[in-house]
């Protein structure tokens, strides 16, 4: 018996998606299932403008000598703060989307609660899109023109410290974190009984792998190159995150391949007098 | 007799489609299309431009880098990449001969964004000394390649030389003008060479010399077409790695589980 507070969650949830028409917003209506979307890019956004606008602002005056107080008090703090940040919200978020989710599995899934979910998972992956872009192609651009023109004493440089230590974790965050969703919201596609999907399984390695890499560079960087040189062979690595990604179009795929069957599932009762779900 | 039952046939087909096209949906409307093609600019674009800047970034910072030689090979293996997985993409799920296109444009805008905040207005370098190559010419001219062949083969037998050729042709358009000789401190140089000893780049392994031996000016005529040759080779290979992640990271992982780990 589940404890009473989960159990009202689970069914506000489950609620939202099965209210009749014009009482309350449909899965796909932009403020119903798609709003995850705008609110989840929203915060990452204004991150992203803190984290520029903070480097902008102290790179040069607090940046260039790793032994001075400044230093530490500008970046070293940050990449704490970062840190505390990513780990908190992921202990947060992971551990509401178990709780919530193993009660949530346990009860019958209507259609539009399941197109509703589809939409949620678009949005996350949505989401994991835009933090793969500004990890990918934002904050290296500020590296490369940080690290080739600025010499380095450390390892924790003021474009490192956001890109790597902020963004880097917050992509395995979401990658995993739209896995455990699907996990137990979306059983029909990502449920145990099917495996742990391909897709994910790429994603989710795509990101860790990019963590790892991080180690291998900085102790490349150490060993043998102090300068930058951006097409270094122990940079490379760093491509294979982009191309794992891949796995998000499969992700795509196996959900909207899921739609289709919600959709025809629906149509049969339809045209069998069932009255319609939702 | 057979002419006409396969017309009927044709006839048929085209109704299907027709009323498949008109079908209308409960809950698929234009939000999953819009969501799928706005979102997926971001992981296309950062795919891109990662793969970009870690096998030829150093060629694409500068002008001065833009050289004869290593120039058009690297540029041409390091972008052809992501345009052809996403070729094989969307011509497999929706036979729109667009993936290239689609990849070019994507990286355009965010290499344009990432080049403008962070080189330009935060490190302080004009645009005309570190703006990005494009390759969205070259994507239309090798999507166009795969719409006309309807083969990958083919098309990395002509479509990826077509890339190489045109992405140099594109981008010395915006790079000639900074090629033209002038006189520096008694020496002969280029302008690019110019900018590249004015603006420090003290972290690069470069900076007590310049990236051109003077043999390559020499036989510019000979070495800047033996390069695009080479890079048209190598441009073949690089549209296989695309297809490889198209095929087997993207598409084939849709709907198929470890059962064990």
């Amino acid at each position: 018996m589940a404890h009473p507070a989960r159990q009202r969650q689970a069914r506000t949830e489950f609620d939202r998606g099965s209210a009749p028409p014009g009482a309350a917003r449909r899965p796909t209506d932009w403020l119903g299932g798609w709003r995850s979307l705008f609110y989840g890019s929203a915060i990452l956004l204004v991150a992203n403008a803190f984290l520029w606008f903070w480097n902008y602002n102290y790179m040069f005056t607090a940046g260039l000598n790793s032994n001075s107080p400044e230093f530490t008090l500008r970046y070293r703090s940050l990449f704490w703060v970062e840190l505390v940040t990513v780990g908190v919200f992921t202990g947060v978020w992971f551990g509401w989307l178990i709780r919530t989710g193993r009660e949530l599995v346990k009860q019958p899934l209507p259609r539009p609660e399941e197109v509703r979910r589809i939409a949620v998972l678009w949005s996350l992956i949505g989401i994991t899109s835009l933090c793969i872009a500004i990890m990918a192609s934002f904050w290296p651009n500020w590296d490369g023109s940080w690290h080739q023109t600025m010499v380095r004493d450390t390892a924790f440089t003021p474009t490192h410290i956001p890109m790597f230590y902020f963004w880097f974790p917050l992509a395995i965050t979401l990658a995993l974190g739209s896995y455990l969703y699907g996990r137990f919201r979306i059983p029909a596609v990502y449920g145990r009984g099917n495996g742990f999907p391909w897709s994910f399984f790429l994603l989710i390695s795509a990101a860790v792998f990019e963590m790892l890499q991080v180690a291998f560079n900085e102790w490349g960087h150490s060993l043998w190159i102090s300068e930058e040189f951006f097409a270094v062979k122990f940079h490379w690595p760093f491509v294979l995150y982009g191309w794992l990604a891949g796995g998000m179009f499969a992700v795509w795929g196996e959900t909207i391949l899921r739609l289709f069957e919600i959709e025809k599932t629906e149509e049969e009762s339809e045209s069998v007098g069932v009255p319609r779900a939702g | 007799m057979a002419t006409t039952v396969a017309d009927l046939a044709e006839r048929q087909r085209r109704l299907q489609l027709k009323e498949l096209l008109n079908k209308h949906y409960k809950w698929m409307d234009y939000k999953w299309d819009l969501v799928f093609w706005v979102t997926a600019v971001f992981v296309v674009g950062g795919a891109a431009d990662i793969t970009k800047l870690l096998f030829a970034g150093d060629w694409d910072f500068w002008t001065d880098w833009k050289d004869f030689q290593w120039w058009p090979v690297v540029t041409a293996f390091g972008t052809i990449i992501i345009p052809s997985a996403l070729q094989y993409i969307q011509w497999a799920a929706w036979r729109f001969p667009t993936g290239a296109t689609y990849t070019a444009v994507s990286l355009f805008l965010l290499s344009w964004l990432g080049r403008y905040t962070q080189w330009h207005i935060a490190s302080a370098y004009p645009m005309n000394f570190v703006w990005p190559m494009s390759c969205v010419g070259a994507a239309i001219l090798m999507d166009w390649t795969l719409m006309k062949t309807r083969s990958f083969v083919l098309t990395s037998l002509i479509g990826a030389p077509i890339w190489a050729f045109a992405v140099w042709a594109f981008n010395y358009v915006p790079l000639a003008p900074l090629l033209q000789p002038t006189n520096f401190m008694g020496h002969i140089l280029t302008v690019s060479d110019v900018q590249g000893i004015v603006y420090i780049r003290s972290q690069t392994p470069e900076y007590l010399r310049l990236i051109e031996r003077g043999a390559l000016r020499s036989f510019l005529g000979e070495t800047q077409y033996v390069a695009l040759v080479f890079g048209a080779t190598v441009a073949i290979g690089g549209y296989w790695v695309g297809q490889f992640i198209g095929r087997y990271l993207a598409v084939w992982p849709i709907k198929r589980y470890l059962k064990s780990w």
